[in-house]
């Protein structure tokens, strides 16, 4: 624990770096909203331009980690720890599985009865991207801004929720799976681990629950149509 | 952790510069394919109806598909595509196939307000959008059915 502790220390705390961390969330955060409303709405689903701010987020992610001096083992990017953060997050994501089943029996009275999407085979490098942005980058960032602890946490969850509007479910879900994911986070650093819980977490979301409650997990401009 | 905070500045500014760039770009982008301001066209009040004319600049050769509103509600759609050579005779087009003419009956006797739209296809026909052609036109519905212009001021 102590050994992964000492990347998650903060440089001085000036104020300079307050105010640079948190534009970079911020500047993050637009791009992801640009990619999600503006991009998908003018343009439509399936250009190439969609792509430009998530470029430009990834762009200015890298440079920052370069520029701060941060590795890929110090992002979470490592194997070390991997079964420990496994551990970590064992209970709460059975525990996130078995309230969604639940859920899902309630309402229609089947367990992953959904069905099986190609894309989802994709699901797990989808969730290792949404996992180094929130985790790697953005609470990294939240750190810098507010320590390592509860504000930091919940400013990484408010955020995921804000990135999965106007889906009402998907909000809640993801709040909560915020505080999980970022307070795992910030105990053992591994995206590998956080993606896999996330992967877990929104199959059994996409073949449990019924599309119409969940929109097909759709978020921002798309959710409408 | 030492960093050279000034370079991440920069490619902060930068970005954001980017960004606002591609905001406007489709934004422009988007309302030229969905509004395009290749419309001309003018509508007036006759005796009997409304007529007028309308040229898609972009397409200049194409009949513009025209619908026509009266007091907010739809009346009725036509291609204008009848011959106005004071038209193409003015330089407003190149050929003097463009004008439309609505016939009108059945109106309520007093005052009324046309608006003539030039209907846009865009997406592949996925939307349709309508641009309001010349100016809103007003008119009388005069006692014996005829359409009277307003007094000009």
């Amino acid at each position: 624990m102590s050994s992964e502790a000492e990347n998650l220390e903060a440089p001085p705390n000036t104020e300079q770096t307050h105010w640079l961390a948190l534009w970079e969330i911020v500047s993050v955060v637009t791009s992801c909203l640009i990619a999600e409303w503006v991009v998908l709405s003018f343009a439509g689903a399936g250009k190439l331009i969609t792509t430009v701010p998530i470029l430009l987020a990834l762009g200015l992610m890298a440079f920052s980690h370069r520029e701060r001096g941060e590795t890929l083992r110090e992002i979470g990017f490592r194997t070390d720890n991997f079964l420990a953060s496994c551990r970590l997050l064992l209970l709460p994501t059975a525990a996130a599985i078995l309230v969604i089943v639940a859920i899902g029996w309630f309402m229609s009275h089947a367990i992953f009865a959904g069905h099986f999407r190609a894309r989802y085979i994709s699901l797990p490098l989808w969730a290792l991207f949404q996992q180094y942005a929130l985790n790697g980058f953005i609470n990294r960032r939240a750190q810098l801004v507010l320590g390592k602890g509860p504000k930091s946490i919940a400013l990484v969850a408010v955020i995921f929720a804000l990135l999965h509007l106007p889906n009402p479910l998907l909000v809640t879900l993801t709040f909560i799976g915020g505080l999980i994911w970022a307070a795992a986070y910030q105990r053992r650093p591994n995206l590998f681990a956080l993606a896999l819980s996330h992967t877990v977490v929104s199959m059994t979301l996409a073949l449990t629950i019924s599309p119409n409650l969940i929109n097909s997990l759709r978020v921002g401009f798309k959710y409408f149509g | 952790m030492q960093m050279q905070s000034t370079k991440l500045v920069h490619v902060l500014i930068g970005k954001s510069i980017l960004e606002t760039v591609l905001v406007g770009a489709l934004a422009v982008f988007a309302f030229i394919t969905i509004l395009p301001p290749y419309f001309h066209g003018w509508g007036e009040v006759t005796d009997t109806g409304i007529s007028g004319w309308v040229v898609n600049n972009a397409t200049p050769w194409d009949r513009v598909e025209v619908q026509l509103f009266i007091d907010g509600r739809f009346q009725a759609t036509a291609l204008a595509g009848e011959p106005r050579p004071d038209v193409s005779m003015a330089g407003w087009a190149k050929d003097q196939w463009h004008g439309y003419t609505f016939p009108l009956a059945s109106l309520a006797v007093g005052y009324h307000e046309a608006r003539v739209y030039a209907l846009h296809d865009s997406g592949g026909g996925a939307r349709k959008s309508l641009q309001l052609v010349g100016d809103p036109v007003p008119f009388f519905v005069a006692e014996d059915g005829k359409l009277v212009k307003p007094a000009s001021r």
